[in-house]
């Protein structure tokens, strides 16, 4: 069974990639990089790209698109500066992201530069102000109470935040208690989480994508928290369930031992003893 | 009366030299196997001593045995709830300490040593852990008094005994004491055949032998705990426990049993009681002073034509019951009545029996002769540097009375033989003894040459087993004749 089903899941492994590179680069910008970048339309939690075959050549843009990590490895100092001003958050690698399509995506952003921002560029998150009902919703959302309507996973599996109380949430993905500010506030974050860039992130997000409403939601959430709380509230209450863990497990001992009070220990030491202590 | 055959056994410690031949004959023929390092099936502890275990009386320690609640007769160590309750941690379980930590000896080094200025010494390793070990204790560590006062002096069966009996029995530099050899007590009310959750144990109708089934034995280790006598072992490496099977094919095919054959001072005497098995549970639940007069009315007369009919009905081969008439047990126990059963108080109905040991007298000295003589007929069992109550403590549930009796006799018995043999002795005296000891000229003869003349054929009087008959109900015997000893025999293993 195994052998058989092996190459077929390798085909499948090997033929993603094909699929993004297939497409147009506006399609491309449009579905991964739009979440951070605008083009001429302001910062967001990268820079705007408007002009930046002009701010830097395009052979180091070239290496740069194509693996981020690796050029802030080597301590360019272009690519660290380009990391502070982000709030320290590195741009990730993008799948699928070759020589060939980022030249054209290059081309792309050149051509888009004169024009004015298309509508498009930016998704869309609405602008009216949050609501109780909204906040409600992103809890249940985040908790997983309510399912995400294309069948994500519940953000608790992975993520905490601040403001829930005791050992709630994971910690296999950072604490999203300062996520909101971290990523540009509503029009950052909105965009990020349309699209979310981050490999984990796009591999978990790509085949169910979060809906308009319910990236509302979980932004009212995040805002919320991040007004709210801070990162350690997460982890206050790890030292009390600690500790009440290992008393329980002492308590639980103490128990045992009363029950089982009459157990033997060594019948012969402590015979031993008693001699000793007798003739002692 | 629902008569059944018991193959049962005395002990006659004033025989006893403690020579351990009986436990090592054991030893050689059963537990020399992987598992078996620390069993003793049979093993000799001196008295006043703790045994082995240590301190295997104390059952206020180890919960063995029986005891009567609300009228009702229950196991001390467990009962149907506690064994659930405790069925991954038996809170009675002695401790591997408590017998003691199997070793052997790196005797390899003494060849392979290298070239030094001092000999080679094969160092102790234990065979549990492979590890250099620092030996504290053995499974007859107190032999001959040998870790007195610690051991000898925390005898259970101290208990009761006066500051007078206890300075007569540790007096400095002349320390006294006896020899009990041990062996599965086969009992009629087995405390660990009770405790067995996967009833694994069971006691054989024929024979009365009580025997772990190794296939079905899951090694809970109720039975180590239950068993008030420590009789039960952990076999470690099967995973199952172990206890005497009595040599069970050494019986079936007509020989005694290996300690019982290899006994040096011809102390043990083996053969059939028949007994009343409907009556065991009421007996076992009377008072304890009245256990041993209970356990002796359970003991039936193969004389008597009323048990023959009963016992023939049951199924009891006629030649048992001849082998059963002849019993040298029947006569020292029902008959003579001085063999007693060790510890009847636990109420497992032990069934062998152990004629209580003479011991020597304080003697005093007086212008330089020394006086052992008294004008009272048996002041030296009163007197004896053994008090009666430890004794008591051991073979009579505390009460002296069937001691003395079974001592007196002895003395008797004694005496008559010296008033006829040596003469030093007025045959009035002798007689006047024998009267006051209940016995008869004739009883006393008996009694002398089964005790001392005896023969090999007079001291195991053993049955025909008739395993045809046993199995008869399980498979065609002729068939098991004709397949016997051919196909495959495999060991008991860890697992089902």
């Amino acid at each position: 069974m195994k052998s058989r089903f092996f190459p077929m899941a390798f085909f499948l492994v090997c033929a993603a990639p094909f699929c993004t590179t297939a497409q147009q680069p506006g399609n491309f910008f449009q579905q991964n990089c739009s979440a951070c970048h605008t083009i001429g339309g302001g910062r967001r939690v990268g820079p705007d790209l408007k002009d930046v075959t002009k701010r830097k050549d395009r052979a180091w843009l070239e290496e740069f698109m194509e693996d981020p990590p690796a050029v802030l490895h080597k301590r360019d100092p272009y690519a660290l500066q380009l990391q502070r001003e982000a709030n320290g958050i590195a741009m990730p690698a993008v799948p699928g992201l070759t020589p060939a399509l980022a030249e054209a995506l290059l081309n792309y952003i050149d051509a888009q530069g004169g024009a004015a921002p298309p509508p498009a560029a930016a998704p869309s998150v609405a602008e009216r102000l949050f609501t109780s009902e909204d906040l409600a919703a992103g809890t249940e959302l985040f908790q997983g109470t309510r399912p995400l309507s294309q069948g994500g996973p519940a953000c608790i599996s992975c993520h905490t935040l601040g403001t829930m109380t005791g050992l709630a949430g994971g910690r296999l993905g950072p604490d999203l208690t300062l996520v909101y500010q971290r990523l540009g506030g509503r029009q950052g974050a909105g965009a990020w989480l349309t699209a979310p860039p981050t490999p984990v992130m796009q591999s978990v997000f790509h085949q169910h994508t979060l809906q308009p409403d319910e990236i509302l939601s979980l932004l009212s959430l995040f805002e919320d928290a991040s007004q709210r709380s801070h990162p350690a509230a997460a982890t206050a209450e790890i030292p009390i369930f600690l500790s009440g863990g290992v008393l329980g497990a002492a308590l639980g001992l103490v128990l045992m031992g009363w029950i089982w009070r009459s157990r033997i220990g060594s019948v012969r030491r402590t015979v031993l003893k008693a001699a000793q202590r007798g003739a002692a | 009366m629902d008569v059944r055959s018991q193959v049962s056994m005395v002990f006659h410690l004033d025989k006893c030299i403690g020579c351990h031949t009986c436990s090592i004959a054991c030893k050689n023929i059963w537990t020399d196997r992987r598992g078996t390092e620390y069993m003793w099936w049979n093993n000799v502890e001196t008295k006043p001593g703790t045994g082995f275990p240590t301190d295997w009386e104390d059952q206020e320690k180890y919960h063995g045995g029986w005891e009567v609640k609300n009228g009702k007769l229950g196991l001390r160590s467990t009962g149907k709830a506690q064994t659930i309750f405790n069925i991954y941690h038996n809170p009675s379980m002695p401790t591997m300490d408590d017998y003691y930590e199997p070793w052997t000896y790196d005797y390899q080094h003494l060849f392979n040593a290298p070239e030094g200025k001092d000999q080679p010494t094969a160092r102790p390793i234990s065979m549990v852990t492979g590890e250099l070990i620092q030996i504290e204790a053995g499974p007859n560590w107190d032999d001959d008094l040998g870790g007195s006062p610690v051991y000898a002096e925390s005898d259970p069966n101290l208990k009761g005994l006066t500051p007078d009996q206890r300075a007569q029995l540790f007096a400095v530099e002349r320390l006294v004491m006896f020899y009990f050899p041990r062996i599965c007590n086969h009992c009629l009310n087995p405390a660990c055949v009770a405790s067995c959750p996967s009833g694994a144990l069971y006691k054989r109708g024929e024979d009365g032998i009580v025997l772990v089934d190794q296939e079905r034995c899951r090694g809970w280790r109720m039975c180590v705990a239950a068993c008030p006598y420590k009789k039960m072992f952990y076999n470690w490496n099967t995973g199952k426990s172990e206890k005497c099977i009595l040599c069970f094919p050494r019986v079936e095919t007509g020989q005694a049993p290996a300690c019982f054959h290899s006994c040096v001072g011809r102390i043990r005497y083996l053969g059939v009681l028949l007994y009343d098995a409907s009556r065991i549970e009421e007996l076992a639940s009377r008072p304890a002073a009245e256990l041993i007069e209970a356990q002796r009315s359970l003991i039936l007369d193969p004389h008597d034509p009323e048990v023959i009919a009963a016992a023939r009905q049951n199924g009891i081969h006629d030649s048992v019951i001849a082998s059963a008439q002849r019993s040298p047990v029947y006569q020292f126990v029902k008959v003579w009545k001085i063999a007693l059963p060790p510890h009847i108080e636990y109420r497992t109905m032990p069934m062998l029996f152990y004629v209580p040991p003479m011991s020597p007298v304080m003697s005093h000295q007086a212008n330089g002769t020394i006086h052992n003589a008294s004008d009272e007929l048996f002041h030296d069992i009163e007197a004896s540097r053994v008090p009666l109550q430890f004794l008591a403590n051991i073979f009579g549930a505390g009460n002296d009375a069937f001691v003395r009796y079974a001592l007196r006799k002895q003395k008797a018995v004694r005496w008559h033989r010296r008033a006829l043999t040596v003469g030093d002795v007025d045959k009035a005296t002798a007689d006047r003894m024998l009267q006051a000891a209940q016995c008869s000229p004739e009883e006393a003869e008996a009694i002398y040459r089964l005790t001392s003349l005896c023969t090999f054929d007079d001291r195991f009087v053993i049955p025909p087993m008739h395993r045809e008959e046993a199995i008869q109900m399980l498979e065609d015997p002729l068939e098991r004749k004709q397949a016997a000893g051919f196909g495959f025999v495999s060991g008991p293993r860890r697992g089902l």
